[in-house]
């Protein structure tokens, strides 16, 4: 199996280490040898968060710049910031509701890495939805409607099953479903 | 029943305490190591072992806890952050003479950026200076090996072995198949023998030689250790340049050179840097030209190496001296190292134009901030308003964040809000100067170093007002409960401590305790602390502010929510934006007044005293 590297970016409170967890998780289910790198202490008060998630047999835990195909942002602005990391030909996936996204000043960056931007108002979301906490699994459905294999939309969603606790799980998979929805009608 | 889980390199390494056997561990919490005593209480309440654990007031109360127990026979580990071991440096010095009978690990977590300390210390360098050997794992599966390996070699040298875990070991997760733990039944015997375990200076020479001796052996043991120390060099072939690498640059650099596919550039790993492994690092530097060393955080290694002519790193410039060694800097720097040899550089990509671009974007700075409706923040606004000229010493904690409120100028070390509160006080004073002072700390860490300031505050006749940040928790590190509460570590029942009793006994005789929620109540005793370390018979006076944390007890914090809004009254002063700095406050641009975030509120209702204009006013 090829490594497969991502980058989960967002801020402080908005669910990136459970949001880690569900893919790290699923991946394990799959066979992949799982290696992770999460923000904690100080840096968790507000402030920028990101995770960092190696599939396969890998010794270092941290994602070097360009080696990412897939970066995950819960804040717009975390997601530009977190562009080094993205690999030529990777793909984008924000939670923002603006019009204007991807800003034009990255467009032309874009564009020359062959990078796949998509957006979606994963807060607004899980707000209709009543739990304006849940972006994260909003995004999450998202993604799994483009990708395949190991993030294909069934198995991702047994994992949530699997590791939401029994309160919040019909409520997760419902935003989760939510967000698969938006990925397909796009 | 073997198990697979996904596990935080720390929970990777309160596994490998109880693999090995570990009847008691003891810790305070600080960052990346906060989490190990908590993994280990998961374990033994699911395997149900009776492995004692306690969060200890400071590291060097859990050390000597941990260091008894060893003596009687026992495995015994402590664990902290990096700075926790400069605070148990006293008993670490002399327990490295005394030795060990059970094996003792302490687990001294290093935090290179750094992330969430005030320095980028090594403590590669702390073993070195206390001469006991040193593990420096690459991921969380070694560390949890490595935990076993410590206490092999603490119980077959008798010598406390220091296990040192960067926080990418820390807070990295890789999943790890485990079986069920043992119990270790053994019981508890201490052998008299005051020349050793209460050795005055003659003795303590004899066991300085004692100790040399044991180094000399472990080196040796260490030149052979192969799966923690070994390289890959080929028999008989020459190398222009070989990397010698420890802890996390070596999971780095494996894996940079397979996606290099580069077996051309071989690699000595040092897994256990201390007591180095003299012949093993010989054998690999005849074999190369050069030798680039990349380690974390500094130069143990690097200094290590005899011969000199040989050696590139930080000294020679080709390594950065400070800063965290993540893939990139790794691979640029390796990179640039090659092509000065005039060897074959990397094929990955190295362009700089993301890195340009996101620079160029202005994207908001994201300062940590204290949360909304913490009662710091109350606490912070009201010193600053009622003493805007005093010199602010603070702490470390949640706190020190009180800076974004202009009501934290100092922040040393744990305790120094009120040993430079002190310091500051006579500095002045001897000036004739009357220079205000109020200085804050939060009640774990008044535990874990204020009382000695303070009794020395107060017999040596400081005057300076310090308020007590009582949130009822250890809150930056994860809410591990605080003597003040009286809840153990395992979640059984302690027996409280009382701050108010302590700061008594210290001598203090003005101590008022409020909630810093009530700002109007705390800005009169503030006023009230003032004259009093005016008046003849003064001193110090305290404020306990105490209004438990949010984060820790949710609903309970605000028994009474107040939703609000800001009414046309507001004048867009912003003086509650700047001044105030809560999250959920931010000035709205499409209005064109400030306005709140009912996202982010807690509801806690202490803005509504704080607009000058009173235009923050309580839902209806």
């Amino acid at each position: 199996m090829n490594t497969i590297n991502m980058v989960l970016c967002g801020l402080g409170g908005q669910g990136i280490l459970f949001m880690t967890k569900v893919l790290a998780q699923l991946a394990l289910d799959k066979g992949y040898n799982v290696m992770g790198a999460e923000t904690h202490g100080m840096a968790q008060r507000g402030g920028s968060v990101v995770s960092h998630l190696r599939l396969g047999n890998v010794q270092g835990s941290l994602v070097r710049t360009h080696e990412a195909p897939l970066l995950l942002a819960l804040e717009e602005n975390e997601g530009y910031r977190n562009l080094p990391f993205l690999a030529k030909g990777g793909r984008l996936y924000v939670n923002t509701a603006s019009p204007l996204f991807p800003r034009e000043d990255v467009r032309s960056f874009l564009a020359k890495k062959e990078i796949i931007p998509r957006s979606v108002p994963a807060g607004r979301i899980a707000l209709d939805l009543g739990a304006p906490m849940s972006s994260n699994l909003a995004l999450l459905g998202f993604f799994s409607a483009f990708e395949d294999d190991p993030f294909d939309y069934e198995t991702m969603r047994q994992t949530i099953g699997k590791i939401s606790p029994d309160r919040f799980r019909d409520m997760n998979l419902s935003i989760y479903d939510a967000g698969y929805q938006e990925g397909k009608k796009g | 029943m073997k198990k697979e889980e996904i596990l935080l390199g720390n929970g990777a390494i309160a596994l490998g305490l109880l693999e090995a056997g570990c009847q008691v561990v003891t810790s305070y919490p600080g960052t990346p190591s906060s989490e190990i005593l908590p993994e280990v209480i998961r374990l033994i309440k699911s395997e149900n072992l009776n492995t004692y654990v306690e969060w200890s007031t400071n590291e060097k109360v859990a050390l000597d806890n941990a260091f008894a127990a060893s003596i009687t026979g026992k495995r015994a580990a402590c664990c902290m952050k990096q700075v926790g071991l400069n605070v148990a440096a006293d008993s670490l010095m002399s327990a490295a003479y005394l030795g060990t009978v059970g094996g003792l690990v302490i687990i001294s977590c290093d935090d290179p950026g750094p992330h969430s300390s005030q320095t980028e210390q090594d403590t590669r360098f702390m073993a070195r200076l206390a001469k006991v050997p040193v593990l420096d794992p690459s991921n969380p599966e070694e560390a949890r090996k490595m935990v076993g390996l410590a206490m092999e070699l603490s119980e077959e040298f008798r010598v406390p072995v220091i296990l040192r875990p960067a926080i990418r070991v820390c807070h990295a997760r890789q999943n790890i198949v485990y079986d069920s733990l043992p119990a270790n039944p053994k019981k508890s015997a201490f052998e008299k023998d005051p020349s050793r375990w209460a050795a005055t200076p003659r003795f303590r020479l004899i066991l300085h030689g004692e100790l040399n001796k044991k180094l000399k052996e472990i080196g040796k043991k260490f030149d052979t250790l192969t799966p923690y120390n070994f390289h890959s060099l080929e028999a008989g072939r020459k190398y222009p340049l070989g990397i010698i690498a420890g802890g996390v640059p070596y999971a780095v650099i494996r894996d940079i050179l397979e996606e290099e596919k580069r077996t051309d550039l071989p690699v000595l790993k040092l897994g256990t840097p201390y007591p180095f492994p003299e012949a093993l690092a010989s054998e690999f530097m005849g074999a190369c030209d050069k030798v680039l060393v990349i380690e974390e955080t500094d130069t143990l290694i690097e200094y290590l190496l005899r011969d000199r002519n040989k050696v590139l790193g930080r000294l020679s410039e080709h390594v950065p001296l400070e800063g965290e060694m993540v893939p990139q800097v790794i691979y640029g720097l390796l990179d640039r190292t090659l092509r000065e040899l005039n060897l074959q550089g990397f094929e990955g990509e190295k362009d700089t134009e993301a890195m340009e671009l996101v620079k160029g974007l202005q994207l908001p700075v994201r300062k940590p901030t204290l949360c909304p409706g913490c009662p710091h923040r109350a606490a912070f606004f009201a010193i600053r308003k009622t003493r805007p000229k005093a010199i602010f010493t603070s702490d470390i904690g949640c706190y020190t964040l009180g800076m974004n409120l202009g009501a934290v100028d100092t922040c040393l070390d744990m305790g120094a809000g009120i040993t430079m509160a002190s310091g500051f006080y006579h500095a002045f004073t001897q000036d004739g100067v009357d220079q205000p002072i109020v200085a804050t700390i939060g009640d774990s860490t008044f535990y874990h170093s204020g009382t000695a300031g303070l009794l020395n505050a107060v017999y040596n006749g400081s005057r300076f007002i310090l308020v007590i940040l009582d949130n009822l928790t250890t809150a930056m590190t994860g809410m591990q409960p605080s003597p003040s509460m009286g809840i153990r570590a395992d979640g059984s029942e302690g027996r409280a401590i009382s701050l108010e009793r302590i700061v008594a006994g210290c001598g203090v005789d003005f101590i008022e305790v409020l909630d810093p929620y009530d700002i109007k109540k705390m800005t009169d005793v503030l006023k009230k602390a003032a004259e009093y370390i005016k008046e003849p018979e003064g001193g110090i006076a305290v404020i306990i502010a105490r209004h438990p944390c949010l984060i820790a007890y949710r609903a309970e914090a605000i028994p009474e929510k107040k939703k609000v809004m800001v009414t046309d009254d507001c004048a867009e002063c912003n003086f509650c934006v700047d001044r105030f700095e809560c999250p959920a406050i931010y000035h709205d641009q499409e209005l064109g007044r400030t306005n709140i975030n009912p996202q982010l509120c807690s509801s806690c209702g202490v803005c509504i005293q704080i607009c000058p204009k009173g235009a923050i006013v309580e839902v209806a």
